[in-house]
């Protein structure tokens, strides 16, 4: 096992750079997601890893070996296909003797040892002889999982395992390949353009955009304190506003609308003047008693949008809309006139 | 299920289904019925029961050695062209290159130019520039005629086919080889078969580019029929052709056992 130090990475399809200038450090036996909207770059950044895609620029190192121009049949990683790639013309238990075969690791007796190991680890015991047409769409994808780490390999990648699965399969999934990825300690890069899956599966969360890094953190980091709008944004911040910011006497602020300046925590590069101030709308708090919050702002109910055990609330205050995420204790109608508050600390400006 | 339908459609649809079977089938009927005919003449309803056609085709060294000709003909034809149509249809197919869509219409451009036109052809080449007709001239000329078949039936496979399957291959260590031993080729395998039939047929068939291409002491099966048609028609015509029937049904099992598909003659997904 390894990590993934991938320098200056860059891949051009002819003018296009689909990824440009990337420059990141996987640690060894960590799980990394890297999250973007579609056509950011990151299915290309992990076919660079893998060796599908030469760079046009830039090393891709695997531990401590540089393997930019080794192809990918020996780099001895494990790759899942959002298609998941079975051989359709293969048994459960051939699809997955496959890469040993390939790879000549073992005699025949340790091959089949591994094969089921393999199946034993993703439960598919009695399915060994079937077709991957005969099986459904999870245990085809339990069989592409298990063959990506059958023979060991130093990095497991990812692309989009989750997106062809319904809701409720998708879930035991993910317990599934957090589990495996912590019992075998491997090295594992995911792609998806879901934040959801990437901040629960993930310890390092990379955020791109139009071929570059917009942030890396932790999951905590990155959902708590994007640094851009477009961070902010794709993590779910749904309410994001122009706002004038200020540093008066030793206080900020942010005007918000006429007779709505709020205090803010001062923001990380200390610059005044036109900023962008994210609110989460799970930490706005619609309230008849103020009390206690940094910030409340007269407000009018427009909408309740009902959504099962939370219900979005779309609120206007000092002129701007404010969308609101609450529960039934909330106890509001629409029209109804209240506070809209929220903690200084849950501000962000940008 | 068919409920919403207005019974003049239902009717009129089993009308044309009942057309279609009598078109296709009635032709074959006349022919085997005729085969077992008593009479000297080739005369339909048949005067009488009698395998004496069977007989006497049978042990006619012209039939025999004319049925042989055509299945060693249809055979080489067919392995000649699986071996140049399979590759082909996976370089039209997998890779986009520079030309890659006109070669895969000149590789089409049998299907749609007349054979007869191609045959002539054929043989002028042969003649100014060969030693004229012969087997392997014959075998030249049917495979031209049946590897659009092969191209096509390959193709379409390779088109639905999982292209990650290979970059899937390739993570897990296989090398170039190995990618088209193990993936590849096995993807390709129904639309082979397919291909396979088509050729085999097309060639058993095939007495246009036969009639210049053959040497004068090759007769194909075909031809045989064709000129005992001309000279002495007898009903040992309809038998030798019923035989050749049987031959070609037989042809569909042999090529099902070998490559193992189901649909045969399906667009291959």
């Amino acid at each position: 096992m390894a990590g993934v130090t991938l320098e200056g990475l860059v891949k051009r399809f002819g003018v296009a750079a689909a990824v440009d200038d990337v420059t990141l450090e996987i640690p060894d036996s960590k799980f990394a997601a890297i999250l973007g909207p579609s056509g950011c770059g990151k299915t290309t950044l992990l076919r660079l890893i893998a060796g599908l895609e030469r760079p046009t620029a830039g090393t891709v190192r695997i531990g401590h070996e540089d393997v930019t121009r080794l192809p990918p049949e020996r780099r001895q990683l494990g790759m899942l296909f959002q298609s998941y790639a079975l051989l359709p013309h293969m048994t459960v238990a051939e699809n997955l003797r496959f890469p040993l075969r390939m790879q000549k690791a073992g005699s025949l007796a340790e091959q089949r040892e591994r094969v089921a190991w393999a199946v034993d680890l993703v439960r598919l015991g009695g399915m060994e002889e079937r077709l991957p047409r005969q099986l459904s769409g999870g245990q085809q994808q339990r069989v592409a999982l298990a063959r990506a780490v059958i023979s060991r390999p130093r990095v497991l990648l990812l692309d989009e395992p989750l997106s062809n699965l319904d809701a409720q399969l998708r879930k035991d999934m993910q317990v599934e390949l957090i589990e495996l990825q912590r019992q075998l300690k491997l090295t594992t890069v995911f792609v998806t353009h879901d934040q959801d899956e990437a901040l629960s599966l993930a310890d390092m969360v990379v955020l791109m955009r139009e071929g570059r890094i917009e942030q890396i953190g932790s999951p905590r980091e990155i959902y708590g304190r994007p640094r851009t709008p477009f961070a902010a944004e794709f993590l779910g911040a749904a309410n994001l506003f122009d706002v004038e910011v200020g540093h008066v006497g030793g206080r900020w602020t942010a005007v918000l609308g006429p007779e709505a300046t709020v205090p803010v925590e001062p923001p990380a590069d200390g610059q005044v003047g036109q900023r962008r101030l994210a609110l989460r709308q799970e930490d706005l708090i619609l309230s008849r008693d103020p009390a206690g919050f940094d910030v409340a702002l007269p407000a009018r109910v427009a909408t309740v949008v009902y959504q099962g055990a939370l219900s979005r609330y779309v609120v206007e205050a000092a002129g701007r809309r404010f969308s609101v995420l609450a529960g039934k204790e909330a106890n509001v109608d629409e029209g109804d006139e209240l506070q809209l508050c929220w903690r200084t600390g849950d501000a962000i400006v940008l | 299920m068919v409920g919403g339908i207005p019974l003049v459609a239902r009717f009129g649809g089993a009308l044309l289904l009942v057309l279609v079977l009598v078109f296709m089938l009635v032709p074959l009927a006349v022919v085997v019925g005729s085969s077992v005919s008593a009479s000297e003449f080739l005369v339909f309803p048949p005067r009488g029961v009698s395998l004496r056609w069977y007989e006497a085709v049978l042990s006619s060294d012209k039939y025999l050695s004319a049925g042989w000709t055509s299945i060693q003909l249809a055979l080489v034809v067919t392995v000649a062209s699986l071996a140049v149509g399979t590759p082909a249809a996976i370089a039209l197919y997998r890779f986009r290159f520079p030309g890659s869509e006109a070669l895969g219409s000149l590789f089409l451009s049998p299907l749609v130019l007349p054979t007869l036109i191609f045959g002539i052809g054929m043989l002028m080449l042969f003649s100014r520039y060969g030693s004229g007709p012969s087997f392997f001239a014959l075998v030249l000329g049917h495979l031209v005629i049946t590897l659009p078949y092969v191209v096509r039936t390959v193709g379409a496979v390779l088109h639905g086919a999982d292209r990650h399957a290979e970059e899937a291959a390739r993570t897990m260590g296989a090398n170039l080889w190995q990618r088209y031993w193990f993936v590849v080729l096995p993807q390709c395998r129904e639309g082979m078969a397919a291909g396979a039939f088509f050729a085999f047929n097309i060639s058993f068939d095939d007495a246009v580019v036969a009639l210049f291409l053959r040497a004068p002491g090759i007769d194909t099966l075909p031809l045989r029929i064709y000129s005992e048609l001309e000279f002495s028609p007898d009903p040992s015509i309809a038998a030798a052709s019923t035989v050749m029937i049987f031959i070609t049904v037989a042809m569909i099992f042999v090529i099902e056992r070998i490559l193992g598909v189901r649909r045969l003659a399906g667009s291959g997904r």
